[in-house]
């Protein structure tokens, strides 16, 4: 160290700041107090750097923390100096070598290409410490104050760093003493804690348990059952309250031997017995049997014991529980009774049913099952119902009852279920869910119905009505319903063929009127008016014109019914006649032509008959004229030839007129017969036999018969024949008018004198006044073929009858023919003298009253 | 007997048997009458016989039959039939069966003759 000498004041005043300064290092201690030794040594290098304006310096501690040494740099402010403390540390190491004690007091290098001074100062006295390195790039460093400070520095910190390591020793040991008390300490208060706490809890269940134990006596003795303990070898040790009141025994009485006198004597073997054996075995005890209340009743009880156990499973008593079941017990058999009841009805209805599982197997059928299909429950049980289904049903039945099980719904099909012998009949199945409270399908219940009459009945309702249909086709008959008030009318499928209707319009009458034929309207409107003024049957023939102008032919009857609400309703069937309608023409001209025939043929037979009779004598007269002529006329004349063949030609001619006679015997009628007789019935008979002709020629005959008519005596047939000629005349008469109904009255009343009219009335073509007498001439007839006898013959029969028979013109259009003939009790004797008259046939009957 | 041949007349009626024959002899013939076809078969004229009148409808044996009797004897005896049945469907009839002539009563002189003539002619 080289020593200059300078200014006195300059050196008093380095001098002094050495002092202060080394007066600061010596305070450092007292400001390290308590620190760490980072923290001193920290503070140490901030000091000597702004102390001794250093460059740097740089500190590392030996002993630190970890054994890992502490190495710390502190560089001056204006320096760049990029190494770090370890850098500087090694660098140092290696320029002042390993051994603290050979190190030199001072070394100059370079550092990062600067000059650099460090001085080396050993911490302890062989630096164990540490090492303090301060460097600066002034060359007169260390002065003597710089050196005497850094010395004195250096001291103080391994002074301080020792001091602070025992006083971090002492830190230590004491840290852990206090941490071992605690500890202990808090040992101790948690052992004491839980002593206390158990003992809180034994005084806690003790009590709970005096608690328990009142409590227990009290529910014991107010439970609604009868209860009792036992000792290990079955003796009673307690009884609660109800015992004492069901028994009305005391509990001494009760341990005594009056236990078991109140049990029913029947059970008392097998209580017994049961006790014993669960005393015995340890087993609990449990059995039904009846118990005598005071009162003597005996009331079934449920009795269960139970033993009670030390911890080394000895028996240390027994629990008794007597439960009053008896109204369970009556439950029970109602609840049996009531399914005996339910049995014997499942199993005796007349109905086929069964219970199946949520998967659709069979559980349970009833009897009539079994007994209808002839299978065990053995063989139906499960799937094993199938075979008693029709082969034909069975994929339908599947489907139907699959569908049903995915679904969950009720439902039915129809299928047919074979018999024990092997018949089908057809039978509906039903099908209902059982669910539960969770809507889940518990059980599915169901029905087989014998249906088969039913179906059966259905079928040939069907072939019926096919039939039906099929049968009014072929007959060409359609049926009818007309509701009057309504007016609502229902055709079958064959009328609308009749009316060539489309079949979906709707029926009206006005609709029907278009098609009837309009010369017989009114009789449609006449059925109408009298159909709908009250009920009552009729019947009708009119005709169709239809749209190609061809004409039908139909005949309608009708039936008055009350529907259910009592309203008038028709009932009837309309047959389409046209065919026979034609049949009837064409038999009707064959019948005129095969009669017209056979009168020919009659009258041929008739004449050659007549006249092989009378050309036998004739043959004689002529034969023998001639003989008698030639007779005569010989030379000379045989006269007595002559005399004798005259007088064959007399006898021959008498035996010609013989002949006449015989033939006029032969046609000539006997004499006709009497009867007392009702002319209205006659009349009705009448009318019924020409009805159809009458209606065939569109003529509503209206019959006025009176109620009280006498009787008349007469010959039935033949005052029938002049009341069907009247008929027959005013239904010709009537043919050609077009122009108004063809109505036509027939009346019957009492005339004066005891006598009976009756009346035919007619709208027809009537005839001139002059003309009346003529009417009633025989062979009077514009008819063609007709003879003309009606009238004539008519008014003969009349007056054999001591009757009239007249016509008189009407006032309006038509003509009237009346007759009359004496009542029964004048016209008895009378009616014998009839004359022989000869009956006309009906077809001769002459309408003679054309106009002229 | 040549110049009176024997006429045979056979009818069920008795007026023809009486007054026929007397005729028949005023024409110049002989006669005899038998009421039924079995009579004259009976009797002993049938080879005399030269023309039969015979009646077609009687009772027993007709007309007709004993047309066929006489044939299958052969006997061929002119026939000339007479009826009361006026029928014209008869007369062609009888005549293709080898009658002569089928008079219609009540007959006529001439048409008689004639026919006895036509059969007498014939045999």
């Amino acid at each position: 160290m080289e020593v200059q000498l300078e200014d006195p004041a300059e050196e008093i005043k380095r001098l002094r700041r050495c002092i202060n300064d080394l007066v600061s290092v010596i305070a450092l201690p007292a400001i390290w107090s308590g620190s760490e030794p980072a923290e001193m040594v920290r503070t140490l290098l901030d000091v000597l750097l702004g102390m001794l304006h250093l460059d740097l310096i740089y500190v590392r501690l030996e002993v630190a923390v970890n054994k890992v040494p502490i190495e710390m740099l502190r560089v001056a402010q204006f320096r760049g100096l990029t190494a770090g403390p370890q850098e500087i540390g090694e660098l140092f190491n290696r320029w002042l070598g390993d051994d603290p004690q050979t190190w030199p007091p001072l070394v100059r290098n370079r550092i990062e290409d600067e000059d650099m001074t460090i001085v080396p100062l050993r911490m302890g006295l062989q630096g164990e410490i540490g090492v303090i390195v301060a460097g600066s790039q002034r060359a007169d460093f260390p002065r003597q104050t710089e050196g005497l400070v850094l010395s004195v520095a250096a001291n103080q910190a391994a002074i301080g760093l020792q001091e602070a390591r025992l006083l971090n020793e002492q830190k230590r040991v004491a840290g852990e003493l206090d941490q071992r008390v605690a500890q202990r300490t808090t040992e101790l208060a948690a052992a004491n804690e839980e002593l206390i706490r158990e003992i809180a809890e034994r005084k806690w269940a003790e009590e709970a348990l005096r608690t328990s134990e009142i409590n227990l006596r009290q529910i014991v003795d107010s439970i609604p059952g009868l209860v009792c303990t036992l000792s290990p070898a079955g003796e009673v040790i307690h009884l609660n309250r109800q015992v004492l009141e069901y028994f009305g025994k005391t509990a001494e009485e009760l341990k005594g031997s009056a236990f078991t006198d109140a049990v029913h004597p029947d059970d008392c073997p097998r209580v017994l017995a049961a006790f014993r054996n669960s005393i015995t075995t340890g087993e609990p005890y449990d059995i039904e049997h009846r118990c005598r209340r005071a009162d003597g009743v005996y009331r079934w009880f449920q009795v269960r014991a139970l033993p009670v156990r030390d911890t080394n499973g000895c028996i240390t008593g027994w629990y008794v529980l007597l439960i009053d079941i008896d109204a369970r017990v009556f439950a029970e058999d109602a609840i049996r009774a009531s399914e005996r009841d339910l049995n014997h009805i499942i199993n005796t209805i007349p109905v086929l049913a069964w219970c199946n599982f949520p998967d659709g197997s069979n559980e349970f059928l009833n009897q009539p099952w079994h007994d209808y299909t002839g299978l065990t429950p053995e063989q139906a049980h499960g799937w094993g119902w199938q075979v008693a289904i029709h082969p034909d049903d069975l994929p339908k039945v599947w489907d139907k009852w699959r569908e049903h099980l995915v679904s969950g719904e009720a439902g039915e099909v129809e299928a047919r279920l074979r018999r024990f012998d092997g018949v089908d009949r057809w039978f509906l199945f039903r099908a209902n869910p059982l669910r539960d409270e969770s809507g889940n399908i518990v059980k599915w219940y169901g029905t087989n119905t014998d249906i088969d009459d039913r179906k059966r009945a259905e079928e040939e309702l069907r072939r019926n009505e096919a039939f039906l249909a099929e049968a009014q086709y072929l007959s060409q008959i359609g049926s009818f319903s007309w509701r009057v008030a309504t007016g609502e009318i229902t055709w079958s499928e064959q009328l609308y063929r009749i009316f060539e209707f489309d079949p979906n319009m709707l029926v009206t009458l006005e609709l029907i009127g278009t098609r009837v034929h309009p010369k017989d309207m009114h009789l449609l409107q006449d059925m109408t008016a009298r159909a709908q003024d009250k009920a009552h049957d009729f019947g009708y023939e009119h005709r169709l014109l239809m749209p190609d102008h061809s004409v039908k032919y139909l005949h309608l009857i009708a039936h008055a019914t009350r529907d259910r609400d009592g309203q008038l309703e028709y009932i009837g069937a309309i047959q389409d006649v046209t065919q026979r309608r034609h049949s009837e023409e064409a038999l009707g001209k064959a019948r005129s032509e095969l009669a017209h025939v056979s009168r020919v043929t009659t009258l041929g037979a008739l004449t050659a008959s007549i006249a092989h009779e009378v050309n036998q004598p004739l043959s004689g007269i002529i034969t023998n004229a001639g003989t008698c002529l030639r007779m005569l006329a010989a030379d000379p004349p045989n006269v007595d030839g002559a005399r004798e063949t005259a007088r064959r030609t007399i006898r021959d001619g008498n035996r010609a007129s013989d002949v006449i006679k015989r033939l006029r015997a032969l046609f000539s009628k006997k004499n006709p017969t009497t009867e007392l007789m009702d002319l209205n019935e006659a009349t009705r008979e009448v009318i019924a036999l020409s009805l159809s002709k009458l209606q065939r020629n569109g003529v509503i005959l209206r019959p006025e018969l009176a109620d009280d008519l006498p009787l008349v005596t007469g010959d039935r047939v033949q005052l029938q024949q002049v009341i069907m000629n009247l008929l027959l005349n005013a239904s010709e008469a009537m043919s050609g008018v077009d122009d108004r109904p063809r109505q036509a009255i027939i009346k019957t009343e009492g005339d004066e004198g005891d006598r009976v009219r009756l009346t035919v009335q007619d709208a027809g073509v009537g005839f001139e006044p002059q003309d009346v007498n003529r009417l009633f001439e025989a062979f009077y007839t514009t008819k063609r073929d007709g003879m003309g006898i009606g009238l004539s013959v008519s008014r003969s029969i009349i007056e054999s009858h001591h009757g009239h028979l007249w016509a008189t013109p009407n006032d309006g259009p038509g003509a009237t023919f009346s007759f009359t003939i004496p009542r029964a009790s004048e016209s008895v004797t009378g009616a014998t003298s009839l004359g022989a008259i000869q009956a006309p046939a009906l077809t001769d009957a002459a309408p003679v009253r054309r106009k002229a | 007997m040549i110049n009176h041949p024997l006429i045979s007349v056979v009818d069920d009626d008795e007026s023809v048997r009486e007054s026929l024959p007397d005729l028949l002899r005023e024409f110049g013939f002989t006669a005899q009458a038998f009421s039924s076809a079995e009579e004259f078969l009976a009797s002993d004229y049938i080879d005399q016989t030269r023309c039969l009148v015979l009646d077609i409808a009687m009772p027993g044996m007709t007309g007709p039959d004993l047309q066929r009797e006489l044939t299958r004897r052969r006997q061929e005896i002119p026939i000339v039939f007479i009826t009361a049945h006026g029928d014209e469907t008869v007369r062609p009839h009888m005549i293709a069966q080898g009658a002569v002539e089928c008079l219609f009563k009540p007959f006529s002189e001439t048409a008689l003759l004639e026919a006895l003539n036509a059969a007498l002619q014939m045999s």
